[in-house]
């Protein structure tokens, strides 16, 4: 494990770690991603959801300092961890060795960019010759690639919000009040409130936010998503689902996530694929992809599927959002940006999902690997023929900004690409 | 590599007065309206590159060539030129409307860039050894080409110079007729497809208005042509719709997409309808709200387009390039300044971005042409394009990461202006977001060898993706045909990774699209320069062209690899190859586990070509992905309705998405 420990170190200074040792931390990964069912069951004792990162490793540091540093905080990552930034090598194996030393505390899922055709196209093989002089290691990569798994269930999470560690310069909300969401900033300090709002109605939802502009459907924070959550109603949480990408037309159950054969590349069509490339939009049923791959899905789908499935909330990344977190559809579903600033010119902040721990015992139950959508929830049983949003845990998103870069030194000029020579 | 290749156009004008005996450098055809009209018919440009398979027939093809010849015909006007004159004519040529800048060199006293201190000392042996004759000594001027100051239209241009800058301030001013919307978004800003259907709406007029004249008497033979023209008009606007630019998913199979291709292009056509589709093609997708190299390379052809009909006067008699650079410094340059502010107004997205690993986010022409502008002198029309050295006064590879350096060169040179616009856009170390550039500047042999280097890049990232050419029409001017003199195009592990139809079709691209083998000239491009010995010795006596040494594609430590270049220009000039060196050269691609070794062609491999092969992968024998070849989907399908995934910024678009 020392090992391990020194090769952390070396990562999370942003050094590369000998193309061996690569080796041997990839054979180590696959042996334990190959235990993961292809949706791993994540408890939820204070769970940090977090989306692309793409290879923007100091943002991923910055990720860390707001959100507590592993093993301290639980992650998952929903994937994209590499192309296009410049450190997607550092990036996914410091996120790797956490998850070898760590395995219960890391979730890693399968992005779309987790893919050979993907990162030769899109700069991680390119990034991996530059670095070692072969594609050696971009190899290794791919291979651990295969295992991830394609979804999380996170179960557990609290219909109410921790206390936050910062300040509140936002007095608290009146006594009774719920808190569906909170926004932090990277300091901690409480940006604005949004109570639960009583079952059924939504429009006092303005009233509360105390001094925050009155979020609307076209307003950050989350933009649409506090204007168009609308209040969940009161009934228990139900479980959170984590996927890159979004839903399938093949897929109405989770379960039928369990059955698919992962261990391959990423195919260009299939439930495999859609799970890592669809996109939610503002349309009714399925739509086609301008990606070339997946599927849009409008609100009825994601509605219907959170019912069948007993979930409240499917968290999701794979699109930037400029205000680092959206949710839509009555918060049906969150994307979830973690990469500030992407590509060094966007100008957007970056966020991560807070899920709390449930200490009062009115959540979810805890339930084996496997058994999540047949349970009832603990009471949602509604009828078939109302469907009904479940009460959606209380989620605090930290919102947090591109790292400084005065620390980073400049490096020696590399030997040019081939076409210079 | 044919030697015996001969340019399709006319020999240049200038052979004359050329000094020296070398042959003239290929140019674009310029098609003889008097001498081709009965018989040259105008093609309404349709699609034809479909799959990954059509990128390598496509690079054996007729318009491949003609890109080449263009693209290499504009950078060799900007290399600065030598000019040898008596004292007393030293004044004469002072003034030219592209504002050359003119340096009287007296070569002793001239500050010499680092890259050609050996010139020096044999100047000053020289001189010592014919001090008498020292004033008799020819002056030896050299020209620079810079960018002309400031954006307003020329007077002193030619007219159909002028007409063009006009034409992209009417394009430029309908930013003011669409605002930017200030309503969310996720990034890209739907108010660009309100300017686009304007532009699309006006392009017609536009052009009639501002084309050069010469070009819109191709119209006049055919009136009845012209009527057709019309009477299809619906039909027409159909297809710039579907194919011009956006992507052709979902409606329909290729099969029927092919089949109305051909049915259009069977029907007369004039000029404007094929000219129409390169310019509309050059300011970006409206339906994906990005813009990229393909729609840079669009509006590049327009310009060869217009050259081939004769839409620059003076052209058929060009001496030395001129018309060229006024083309580059006063069409392309301003070009590239309503496209910079396209993507700042409208934050288009960069059309399949690599993030860092790409050289630019949305251009690469300005790398090429602003690297010949400092690129060593030339003193004959007809020598080729130098390998390698700056002229005098160049700033150095290295100063584009000085802020400072960068800001006073980017108003006369087009590779900082290009440097310029990324400081402006991006935050962060210039190292961190920039590496291509950032290592680029590190070159230590000249601008010349920069220049060199974008070319083969440019071959090899944009004319040989199918993310990027897939939306390139074919008609007339630029043919789908077969060019019989094209050699085989190298694959690439880039390459190879794209999109074929079928498993069936995968192993086609791996066995039948050959590796260069015991030809140690590699693929040859058509328009290559055919170049006499010694002549790009310039910087050291016997340098062969480096690129010949490397035949097949060679993934380098920068990784960004691709195809190796196939306009190596002087194949027979590459003595240190040994035979079969292919083999030794090994590109160092190793082998992807997966790779399948197929069984055909593979005699004609040489030792790595394993190594050098890729089959995409394919789970199925279905087509290309394309969600409408998938399980049909329950209910309602929404055949696609521009969805907000493509507002996005540097959304991931599928490699195989058609």
């Amino acid at each position: 494990m020392s090992d391990l420990d020194r090769a952390i170190a070396q990562l999370r200074a942003c050094r590369p770690i000998p193309e061996s040792d690569v080796r041997e931390l990839c054979h180590k990964a696959r042996e334990i991603l190959i235990e993961e069912g292809n949706v791993v069951t994540v408890n939820a004792p204070v769970t940090v959801i977090c989306g692309d990162i793409h290879g923007q490793f100091h943002d991923l540091m910055e990720l860390f300092r707001v959100g507590g540093d592993p093993p301290d905080t639980n992650y998952l990552f929903m994937g994209d961890f590499v192309d296009r930034g410049f450190y997607s090598l550092e990036t996914f194996l410091l996120l790797l060795c956490l998850k070898v030393r760590y395995p219960d505390r890391m979730t890693l899922i399968r992005g779309n960019h987790e893919s050979r055709q993907i990162t030769t196209v899109y700069g991680f093989y390119d990034e991996c010759y530059r670095k070692y002089g072969s594609a050696n290691v971009w190899r290794y990569c791919c291979d651990v690639f295969d295992y991830l798994a394609l979804g999380a269930i996170v179960l557990g999470a609290s219909n109410t919000i921790s206390p936050s560690a910062g300040e509140s310069s936002i007095p608290t909300t009146p006594e009774g009040d719920e808190v569906e969401i909170e926004v932090c900033n990277a300091q901690g300090e409480v940006m604005s409130r949004f109570p639960r709002p009583n079952n059924g109605t939504n429009n006092d939802l303005q009233s509360r936010t105390n001094g925050i502009p009155p979020p609307s459907n076209t307003g950050p924070p989350g933009s649409g998503a506090s204007g168009s959550s609308r209040g969940t109603v009161g009934n228990p949480a139900g479980a959170v689902l984590c996927v890159h990408g979004g839903l399938s037309p093949l897929i109405d159950k989770v379960d039928k996530i369990r059955l698919l054969d992962r261990k391959q590349e990423v195919p260009h069509e299939g439930a495999m694929c859609d799970l890592l490339w669809s996109d939610p939009d503002e349309i009714d049923g399925w739509g086609l992809s301008p990606r070339g791959a997946g599927f849009l899905f409008g609100a009825d789908i994601v509605k219907v599927f959170n019912h069948r499935n007993d979930l409240s909330l499917i968290a999701r990344a794979h699109q930037l959002v400029m205000e680092g977190f959206k949710e839509m559809f009555d918060a049906s579903i969150v994307t979830v940006w973690s990469a500030p600033n992407y590509c060094y010119r966007c100008g957007n902040v970056a966020a991560l999902l807070e899920l709390s721990e449930d200490d009062s015992g009115l959540g979810v139950l805890a339930r084996s690997n496997g058994d999540v959508n047949r349970s009832d929830g603990g009471g949602g049983g509604l009828g078939d023929s109302e469907p009904q949003p479940m009460k959606g845990p209380a989620r605090r998103y930290r919102v947090f900004q591109a790292a400084p870069q005065d620390s980073r030194g400049m490096p020696a000029k590399k030997p040019v690409a081939d076409y210079f020579l | 590599m044919d030697t015996k290749f001969k340019p399709p156009g006319p020999p240049a004008g200038s052979s004359s007065s050329s000094p020296t005996t070398l042959p003239a450098l290929p140019k674009l055809e310029i098609l003889n309206p008097s001498s081709t009209l009965p018989s040259h018919r105008f093609l309404r440009p349709a699609k034809r590159i479909n799959e990954g398979l059509d990128v390598s027939q496509f690079l054996t093809s007729k318009a491949y060539r003609d890109i080449g010849v263009w693209i290499l015909q504009l950078n060799h006007a900007l290399v600065p030129r030598v000019i040898k004159k008596s004292p007393a004519a030293a004044t004469a040529s002072a003034s030219t409307s592209s504002e050359p800048k003119t340096e009287s060199t007296e070569e002793d006293k001239q500050p010499k860039a680092e890259e050609e201190p050996p010139k020096d000392a044999l100047t000053a042996k020289l001189q010592s050894l014919h001090k008498k004759k020292d004033e008799q000594r020819p002056r030896e001027e050299i020209r620079t080409f810079p960018l002309p100051k400031g954006d307003e239209v020329k007077e002193e241009e030619p007219e159909s110079i002028q007409k063009l800058q006009r034409l992209l301030k009417k394009v430029e001013a309908i930013i003011d007729e669409a605002p930017p919307n200030p309503g969310p978004r996720r990034f890209g800003n739907v108010s660009f497809r309100t300017w686009h259907k304007i532009l699309e709406q006006r392009a017609e007029g536009l052009l009639r208005e501002y084309l050069p004249g010469g070009v819109l008497r191709w119209e006049t033979g055919g009136g009845g042509e012209k009527k057709e023209g019309v009477k299809k008009k619906e039909e027409e606007e159909g297809w710039e719709e579907e194919g011009a630019d956006t992507e052709t998913e979902g409606d329909g199979s290729a099969d029927s997409d092919k089949k109305t291709n051909e049915q259009k292009t069977q029907e007369v056509v004039g000029p404007l309808e094929e000219l129409k589709a390169y310019f509309l093609g050059g300011f970006g997708s409206a339906q994906r709200l990005d813009y990229g190299t393909g729609h840079e390379l669009s509006f590049m052809m327009f310009l060869g387009g217009l050259w081939k009909l004769g839409g620059f006067e003076g052209e058929e008699n060009d001496e030395d390039g001129e018309v060229e650079r006024r083309i580059v410094l006063g069409v392309v340059e301003p070009y590239l300044r309503v496209i910079r502010r396209l993507i700042l107004t409208y934050t288009l997205e960069p059309a399949g971005s690599h993030g860092v690993w790409g050289l630019d986010d949305h251009s690469f022409i300005p790398y090429i042409f602003g690297s010949a502008q400092y690129t060593r002198p030339i003193s004959s029309p007809n020598e080729p394009t130098p390998l390698e050295g700056s002229v005098p006064n160049a700033p150095k590879p290295g100063d584009i990461t000085k802020p400072t350096a960068v800001e006073r060169y980017r108003t006369e040179n087009m590779y900082f202006s290009a440097i310029g616009f990324i400081n402006d856009v991006k935050k962060g170390p210039f190292w961190e977001h920039s590496p291509i550039l950032f290592d680029v500047s590190g070159i230590k042999d000249g601008w010349g060898k920069i220049n060199k280097g974008m070319i083969k890049m440019f071959n090899a990232e944009v004319l040989s993706k199918f993310p990027v050419v897939q939306h390139f029409p074919f008609g007339s001017l630029f043919r789908w045909e077969q060019d019989p003199q094209a050699g085989t195009p190298v694959q690439s592990v880039h390459m190879q990774n794209q999109p074929v139809a079928s498993s069936a079709a995968a192993a086609a691209v791996t066995g039948g699209v050959g590796i260069p083998t015991e030809r140690p000239s590699g693929t040859a491009a058509p328009w290559a320069q055919t170049q006499a010995p010694g002549v790009a010795s310039g910087g050291g006596p016997g340098t062969t062209a480096p690129w010949a040494q490397k035949p097949s594609s060679a993934p380098g430590p920068g990784g960004i690899t691709g195809t190796a270049a196939p306009w190596a220009r002087a194949p027979t000039q590459a003595p240190t190859q040994a035979p079969g060196a292919g083999a030794g050269m090994a590109p160092p691609m190793t082998a992807a586990p997966w790779a399948r070794s197929s069984g055909a062609g593979a005699g004609a491999e040489v030792g790595p070509s394993a190594a050098n092969r890729f089959t995409p992968y394919k789970p199925t024998g279905v087509p290309g992905g394309a969600p409408d070849t998938g399980p049909a989907p329950p209910e309602s399908f929404r055949s696609g309705t521009p969805g907000t995934a493509s507002n996005q910024f540097a959304v991931t678009k599928a490699p195989w998405a058609k």
